[in-house]
């Protein structure tokens, strides 16, 4: 698929259908991933696959309710999780990207450059899994020391996101964009 | 291009000519920035497009200089952010992003141990962005070690609002090499960590 189609039509999907997927295709997804580059090339990612339907239950509970109409219920993205058949996990190793040599963060972010380096893999994968026909939903509202926990993640390691991956059973609905002039200026802001 | 023919062969370039970019070209990389996914799609990212070669030197001075043992010298980014015709800087609205939904959108308190996801949200913008280069014949390379504050001066960044990244675009003048990647048995577990 060409690269400004993919960018163009992928979109977040929320309800999936149970169909099994083929481990090339995970195996693409994960490479077009650990493509995208990092700071100083440190790859701080780290991706858990988790395909085990109690372990996919017990994640998806950690995901923050929303409120409607007064009312706490699930996140949708909780039910995604379930269906589909596999749920990537994304860490990232602390104190990597944004550090210098010796252990002390170089720029004002502080520590959370991992943040930024995450993203980028992340979009990566997400459009790869559009180009062959899966969809993902970028999920971040969860307890995160909790997932760790799930998933016996070690110190130094923090749990950013997680998607599932699946065939999509719907054809998900293109969010409202802002105009460009909205975010967009020339030589200083404002202009 | 095909897209994992673009994500593969994207390279860091830091050496560029100083032949001008079709308007039409920035503007397909904007648009596919602007299509990325964001946090309850708050969209927080902003995009200055710098061609002003004053603004750009101003810019290339707050990019940190190498320290080696016995001298600095300067950072080739700075080189590649004087000499391209365009340099796109990328910051973010603070307070939107990761937090739950209020009024306009976001604005809510935030939500996880990571505070404002910024950062990741407009990664996802970049990525799009560099990727949009590349298929289009153009090179970028993303910069975060730079002076933000002083940056944000040069830009008149308001309140609210800070410089994530800048990243030169132009016409490459170097092939660029492939960082070697880890392998995928060190980065992908299975199941749970340590399997």
């Amino acid at each position: 698929m060409d690269v400004f189609e993919a960018i163009r039509n992928r979109r977040s999907i929320r309800h999936y259908k149970t169909d099994p997927i083929d481990d090339k295709k995970i195996q693409a997804v994960l490479e077009a991933a650990h493509w995208a580059p990092s700071w100083g090339n440190l790859q701080c990612w780290r991706f858990i696959l988790v395909r085990d339907p109690e372990t996919k239950s017990e994640v998806a509970g950690t995901l923050t309710k929303v409120k409607v109409d007064n009312e706490w219920v699930e996140n949708a993205a909780a039910l995604s999780i379930k269906q589909a058949p596999v749920l990537i996990v994304i860490c990232a190793e602390k104190c990597q990207a944004g550090f210098s040599a010796d252990g002390t963060p170089v720029t004002d972010k502080g520590e959370y450059w991992f943040m930024f380096d995450i993203a980028l893999a992340v979009e990566n994968l997400v459009l790869a899994a559009h180009a062959m026909g899966l969809g993902t939903v970028i999920v971040g509202g969860f307890d995160a020391a909790k997932v760790a926990k799930i998933l016996d993640v070690p110190q130094g390691y923090t749990v950013v996101t997680m998607t599932p991956l699946g065939v999509p059973d719907h054809k998900g609905q293109v969010s409202p964009r802002k105009q460009l002039n909205e975010v967009l200026f020339e030589d200083k802001y404002g202009k | 291009m095909e897209l994992f023919e673009a994500i593969k062969n994207r390279r860091s370039i830091r050496r560029y000519k100083a032949d001008p970019v079709d308007d039409k070209k920035i503007n397909a990389i904007l648009e596919a920035g602007r299509w990325a996914p964001s946090w309850g799609n708050t969209q927080c990212w902003r995009f200055i497009v710098v061609r002003d070669a004053k603004v750009r030197a101003k810019l290339a001075d707050t990019l940190a200089k190498i320290k080696l043992p016995d001298k600095e010298i300067p950072n080739p980014g700075a080189n590649a952010v004087n000499t391209v015709p365009v340099v796109i800087v990328v910051c973010a609205e603070i307070g939107k992003s990761g937090t739950k939904p209020g009024p306009g959108g976001g604005g809510g308190g935030y939500v996880t141990d990571k505070g404002d996801w910024f950062m990741f949200d407009t990664a996802l913008a970049v990525q799009n962005m560099v990727l949009a280069a590349h298929a289009q014949g153009l090179g970028t390379v993303i910069i975060g070690l730079f002076d933000a504050a002083a940056a944000e001066k040069v830009i008149n960044i308001p309140k609210g609002y800070r410089i994530v990244t800048l990243f030169p675009v132009g016409v490459p003048d170097q092939e660029g090499k492939a960082p070697p990647r880890k392998e995928l048995s060190e980065i992908v577990i299975k199941d749970k960590f340590g399997q």
